[in-house]
């Protein structure tokens, strides 16, 4: 049996159509069920576990070895900084990594910037030579620039709504993000056969996607 | 009880953990198993003090590998780091024996090791890098050759079949062969440690977007990790009339000669069973010079014994001499033996019943 952790919400909702075109099993009520864990059986016989978890949680299961493989966003996965192996870009659930704020302070030097990514915002702004204060909060950080908490925010960026309405403009795209497939290291030499089916497949419909999408 | 609130007891430092009653009982047993079996095949019991100078350590590495050692200065001024691993310190122990004629050495330790990490401890055991880790291994200096490599791989397979560990698995790959194998497919030299870093982080998808400029006519990666010295199909035609008119595909040839000969005498000893290659496996230690192999179970992110050969490291200390070792990384030995159930303070009494050869 193959335990696959998938992250709740948008990097599911972006990969999940790419996983039915490989032929992998997924459950019919996925979307609609409370539950947190399913079990499937592919048509060749194999074993699935799904785990439903929070993005920001994935490369822990997958870490611990208690999901063999994991389906997360490049960002989780660089700001966790697990060993894990990462073994496909996924091309799905693409946005951006981005600084943004209000834009009469864009000519200013960032002082506070309010972030999910503490350690990727610490390594951006070093890279700049500039030093600033993070401010590490959980969900709508563009709250923070709106009221004046922080000067800027480093955060996902997929279409940019979200920042139109609050008045807010990008500065700099950082990073592209999308979904990526993750390994256990001990599940990737244990269970071999089995990922490498799954990535085989993934390849092959991504393959697949770019001739006719 | 009550969370403590006023912090009315002595804090401990971060990283390191407290080992209670049962859970110290249950790692000793583990630590003197190991280490009785290792003397039984004629391994001799060593011991060191805890501080290496910095520049012992450094000898045979390169610099960013000192970037997880714990330093400090003695009161001489001088630097000074906790052991990162025993390797180091048995090559400086060694040396002066070799000089003196010494042939073959065969010693065995159990230690604790120290690593710069923010993680706790509990956490890192099963799957990263902890910042205090205990480990029970062996090294054999003096020999060479494939039955030396397949000695030193029974050895790591007998001692953790003894522990009845489940579902584990030894994987096997080379030092030199992924660093010749990309030079010889025709990537530029200054690309090569990037690539080869890629591998030992298990960053795939970094090593194809690196790969990608070159317009490579094979897929690298693909070709890589499905060679197997044990399986009778040999190197792809294709592949062999590639490198063998260059010196780099010379290397990458001879490298994989060598593989499979060991591979030939594994199966002959009836130690291939729980056995594979993966030649994508690059270890981050710059000091090995052949053979390298870890040992895999489920249920934790990272090897529980790991070793290889090092033939270049003990001259860097006065005398040269060919060497393999392992160790077995024991607290996660045991998260993997008792599921976890070991970390749990006063938990574990069911782990001797449940055969897990504690």
């Amino acid at each position: 049996m193959l335990t696959v952790a998938l992250a709740k919400g948008r990097t599911a909702d972006g990969v999940l159509p790419l996983w039915r075109r490989a032929g992998l099993p997924l459950p019919d009520d996925l979307d609609d069920s409370r539950a947190l864990v399913f079990h499937v059986r592919g048509e060749d016989g194999g074993a699935f576990r799904y785990l439903l978890a929070k993005p920001a949680d994935v490369p822990t299961y997958v870490a611990f070895g208690v999901a063999d493989v994991g389906v997360v966003g490049k960002d989780v996965l660089l700001e966790s900084d697990r060993e894990v192996y990462e073994l496909l870009d996924l091309r799905a659930a693409r946005c951006k990594l981005c600084v943004a704020g209000r834009p009469e302070e864009r000519s200013r030097r960032p002082r506070r910037v309010a972030t999910k990514y503490p350690r990727l915002a610490d390594q951006y702004f070093r890279s700049l030579g500039q030093a600033v204060e993070i401010v590490v909060l959980s969900g709508s950080i563009e709250l923070a620039a709106v009221i004046g908490l922080a000067d800027r925010v480093f955060d996902l960026v997929q279409t940019g709504a979200t920042l139109a309405a609050n008045g807010l403009v990008v500065y700099d795209e950082v990073l592209d993000v999308s979904a990526r497939l993750i390994a256990n290291r001990s599940s990737y030499h244990t269970k071999r056969a089995a990922v490498l089916n799954v990535v085989d497949r993934l390849r092959e419909a991504l393959v697949e996607l770019e001739v006719t999408p | 009880m009550s969370i403590d609130v006023q912090n009315r007891w002595a804090e401990r430092p971060p990283g390191m953990r407290d080992v209670y009653p049962q859970q110290a009982g249950l790692r000793r047993r583990l630590e003197s198993r190991l280490l009785n079996f290792f003397e039984q095949q004629g391994f001799e019991l060593v011991s060191c003090g805890l501080l290496e100078y910095v520049e012992t350590l450094m000898r045979g590495r390169s610099v960013a590998e000192a970037d997880q050692w714990l330093r400090l200065f003695d009161a001489t001024g001088r630097t000074v780091a906790l052991r990162p691993e025993m390797t180091p310190s048995i090559a400086r122990m060694a040396v002066p024996l070799l000089a003196a004629g010494t042939r073959e050495i065969r010693w065995c330790y159990a230690e604790r090791v120290y690593r710069r990490t923010v993680d706790p401890a509990t956490l890192s055991w099963a799957s990263g890098k902890a910042a205090e880790s205990t480990q029970v291994g062996i090294e054999w200096i003096g020999r060479t050759g494939r039955d030396a490599d397949a000695d030193a791989i029974a050895l790591c397979q007998s001692a953790v079949a003894r522990l009845e560990l489940e579902g584990w698995q030894l994987v096997v790959s080379h030092a030199l062969f992924a660093p010749a194998f990309l030079r010889a497919c025709g990537v530029p030299e200054e690309s090569v440690a990037g690539l080869t870093q890629c591998l030992a982080r298990g960053d795939y998808v970094g090593f194809r977007e690196q790969l990608a400029p070159f317009n490579l006519e094979w897929d690298v990666l693909d070709l890589l990790s499905r060679l197997d010295p044990l399986a009778e199909r040999g190197l792809p035609a294709a592949v062999h009339e590639r490198f063998a008119g260059r010196p780099d595909g010379a290397t990458a040839l001879a490298v994989w000669e060598e593989l499979v000969g060991l591979a030939a005498v594994l199966r002959e000893r009836g130690l291939a069973d729980r056995l594979s290659f993966d030649l994508t496996m690059v270890r981050d230690l710059s000091y090995y010079t052949g053979v390298v192999f870890e040992v895999f179970a489920p249920g934790v992110g990272a090897p529980v014994a790991l070793g290889g050969r090092y033939d270049d490291l003990l001259s860097q200390f006065g005398a040269s001499a060919p060497a393999i070792g392992f160790a077995v990384e024991v607290e996660r030995m045991l998260t993997a033996l008792t599921d976890g159930a070991w970390l749990v303070h006063g938990g574990p009494d069911d782990c001797r019943e449940e055969g897990t050869g504690c």
